[in-house]
């Protein structure tokens, strides 16, 4: 399948490396900090000068020099071909320090070679702590990456094996038993179970399979035996796809990021300056060449992009990835800032705040109600409308009449000629259109609109023979959905093809005020244009027929159930079809996008207090470092507690 | 065309804006974006563009490239 399962956890090795350097690198620097303190705090030392000096060098050395090797490597690459890292500053910082404790034999400077091994071992337990954090941060994800199944048990002839999962080719049958992942994504061929989906689409009640119903990969089949057709594999699966989105959206920059990433590229070479700098104006004003150096190394370690380079990566990070975890895929980072500003929520009706699966529920017929859906259902049967699906659902019937000049006018209805009759059948709109009268039919008409049933009229040579009534549920949850969203301030609104009756009734029995109906499949993204006069729009829809609709809009957020996702459509997707995952959806941007505030704040607030302190002279060179290694790792463990958010 | 690329050695956030520096430097780059916490980048570039050319432009910054596709 996917190469994916083959790698190392993304963060293990790193971590694992950074703790062997963070021991060794304490086990030499402790004795230095006792030899160090025993003379600042009690007056005396434990060795006499110099060999205490000898000795804190000898032991500083592997410490900076061996343990801190591909700090000091990676430090100096960047100061000699100017693509400075924070590898540099650190570099830079310890190298200055110890070489001061060789410089003290002359008498000229005093000795700062204890704090070098101080500042590599506190530099690398910082680094270690935010690895670890950053591990956290990506989790979900990476629980993503572990789901795709390692082998497949394919029928081969009569028998039954086990092949590894890059062997599985489109077309193999696969055999899941009761309690095993479901391979790859394909089509039931054989046999009934109930599906595991939450761990793609969020949705916690499992899901009825049978034969003909499309089952994902990496789900887990729960009673019964499934003979499953593979109809994707490898890359194009729909757990490929979502992983690729997730990856996807972190790439992205969001646009509040703009200036702490301006500020991260040219912040090494400007403290460099500052450091030498600083360092030159304490030598002018103060003469004392020790000192000068040691707050030169304080500002050098004190400054730390990382905290503003971190800031937003990390929350984005553990923002999708609690989002993917409940099926809602965040593909654009800038959705979520965004999302701040929406005052407007439009639905789509069909497939978004319904089922999408309309059923015939009432039909009025002047000639025998047998004859008028024999009539209906051969020239529906050649749409592919769910209206069309349903009436040909309700009729039944072996052989449909001959049609010919069939024409589908969208957003309106068919027409056809049945021998010489023309048959035309739509809504009002079409009926309208065509100058036909409804006659003794408007007022059953009426009445279905009224309960919200979407009315298709039926006409022979312009004469109304007939009308069919068809209804499409609401989903389950879709009445809760637009409560807490009306509760929560927002504007809803439906958008819909219907007409005015049957959308009101519909938006009436959902909680929705603002109704604009009679809409035309194209000019869904005129209308969501118009709104946006009004305030930021978010369009809601099923992402097929709503692709220009949630482009127009300034967040799209397209729904689909299991497979069925048009991913490309929305800057937001919802692998599970209910109408709370646009809730979550809006929370979890929200706190998302607040917790990148908080972290850009704290971040920007850490250098500019810390910065010109280190230059003041305040801050001791390893209380500089140990600032410095805070300011990373509270941004990344802040953008952890983003879990804590119930969304 | 855009190519994805897997990259070692990154440990903080100036390496990741290092390595879009390099990578916007070559010829035939339109836009470069390295991510830290995946370890990836992507590069939109010419076709004219070669895998070498970008292994050599992320390497100028002190990393390595594992993977492109």
């Amino acid at each position: 399948m996917n190469e994916h399962h083959h790698e190392e956890p993304v963060e293990d090795s790193e971590i694992v490396s950074w703790k062997k350097k963070l021991i060794w690198s304490w086990i030499f620097t402790i004795p230095i900090a006792v030899l160090m303190l025993s003379e600042r705090l009690f007056g005396f030392s434990i060795l006499e000068m110099p060999y205490s000096s000898i000795l804190i060098l000898a032991l500083g050395f592997p410490v900076v020099f061996i343990f801190g090797w591909d700090t000091i490597k990676g430090g100096v690459r960047g100061l000699v071909t100017f693509y400075f890292n924070m590898d540099s500053l650190i570099a830079l910082g310890t190298m200055v320090a110890y070489l001061t404790g060789i410089l003290a034999f002359t008498g000229i400077v005093a000795d700062y070679s204890g704090v070098s091994a101080m500042i590599m071992a506190f530099f690398t337990t910082g680094k270690y702590v935010e690895a670890l954090a950053r591990g956290r941060a990506s989790q979900e994800i990476r629980k993503l990456l572990e789901l795709s199944a390692k082998n497949a048990r394919v029928l081969r002839g009569n028998k039954e094996i086990e092949i590894p999962m890059d062997e599985v080719k489109v077309g193999d049958i696969l055999v899941v038993k009761p309690g095993e992942k479901i391979p790859t994504d394909g089509v039931v061929i054989k046999g009934e179970s109930s599906v595991d989906e939450s761990m793609v689409t969020g949705e916690s009640l499992p899901v009825d399979k049978i034969k003909g119903n499309n089952v994902i990969g990496a789900t887990i089949n729960q009673d019964g035996i499934l003979y499953v057709k593979a109809t994707k594999v490898g890359k194009d699966t729909f757990l490929a796809h979502i992983i690729e989105l997730v990856e996807e959206a972190q790439g992205t920059k969001i646009p509040i990021q703009k200036l702490a990433d301006k500020i991260t590229s040219i912040f090494v070479p400007a403290i460099l300056i500052l450091a030498t700098l600083t360092f030159l104006g304490w030598i002018f004003f103060s003469g004392d060449l020790s000192r000068s150096i040691g707050v030169g190394v304080a500002v050098l370690v004190i400054a730390c992009p990382c905290a503003l380079g971190l800031a937003t990566p990390t929350a984005l990070m553990v923002g999708s990835g609690m989002g993917a975890k409940r099926g809602i895929l965040i593909r654009k980072g800038e959705a979520i800032q965004t999302m701040k500003e929406v005052k407007i929520i439009v639905f789509d009706k069909t497939g978004t705040i319904t089922k999408g699966k309309p059923e015939v529920t009432d039909v009025k017929s002047l000639i025998p109600e047998k004859d008028l859906m024999v009539i209906a259902a051969s020239l529906e049967k050649l749409s592919e409308h769910p209206i069309a699906k349903a009436i040909v659902n309700k009729t039944s019937v072996k052989t449909y009449k001959k049609v010919s000049a069939f024409k589908v006018l969208r957003g309106r209805g068919v027409e056809g000629k049945i021998g010489k009759d023309l048959i035309i059948i739509g809504n009002r709109t079409l009926m309208n259109e065509r100058k036909i009268n409804l006659g003794k039919l408007e007022n059953s008409i009426e009445q279905f609109e009224e309960e919200g049933k979407t009315t298709m009229i039926v006409a022979n040579n312009k004469k109304v023979i007939g009308a069919i009534a068809v209804a499409d549920s609401l989903k389950d949850d879709s009445r809760e959905a637009i409560r807490r969203l009306n509760s929560a301030g927002y504007k809803t609104v439906m958008i819909t093809g219907d007409n005015e009756r049957t959308a009101k009734a519909i938006a009436r029995q959902v909680g929705i005020s603002d109704v604009i109906a009679n809409v035309l499949p194209e000019d869904k993204a005129k209308k969501v244009e118009e709104l946006q006069r009004q305030g930021m729009v978010a369009f809601i829809g099923d992402g097929i027929n709503d692709a220009p609709a949630l482009k127009q809009s300034n967040v799209g957020i397209a729904m689909g159930t299991g497979t069925d996702i048009a991913i490309e459509a929305g800057d937001i997707v919802l692998a599970r079809g209910s109408l709370i995952g646009v809730v979550q959806a809006i929370n979890l941007s929200k706190a998302t996008f607040a917790k990148i505030k908080q972290n850009l704040f704290w971040a920007f607030a850490y250098n500019v207090i810390a910065i010109p302190l280190a230059i003041a002279g305040v801050l001791h060179p390893v209380v500089a470092e140990i600032a410095m290694a805070l300011s990373s790792v509270t941004v990344v463990t802040n953008a952890n507690l983003l879990r804590n958010k119930k969304i | 065309m855009k190519k994805k690329l897997s990259i070692e050695g990154m440990h903080c956030a100036s390496c990741a804006t290092n390595i879009e520096k390099s990578l916007k430097k070559v010829s035939g780059v339109k836009e470069a974006s390295v991510v830290l916490m995946l370890k990836k980048g992507t590069v939109e570039c010419e076709d004219s563009v070669t895998d070498d050319e970008i292994k050599k432009a992320v390497a100028r910054a002190g990393y390595k490239v594992t993977k492109i596709e």
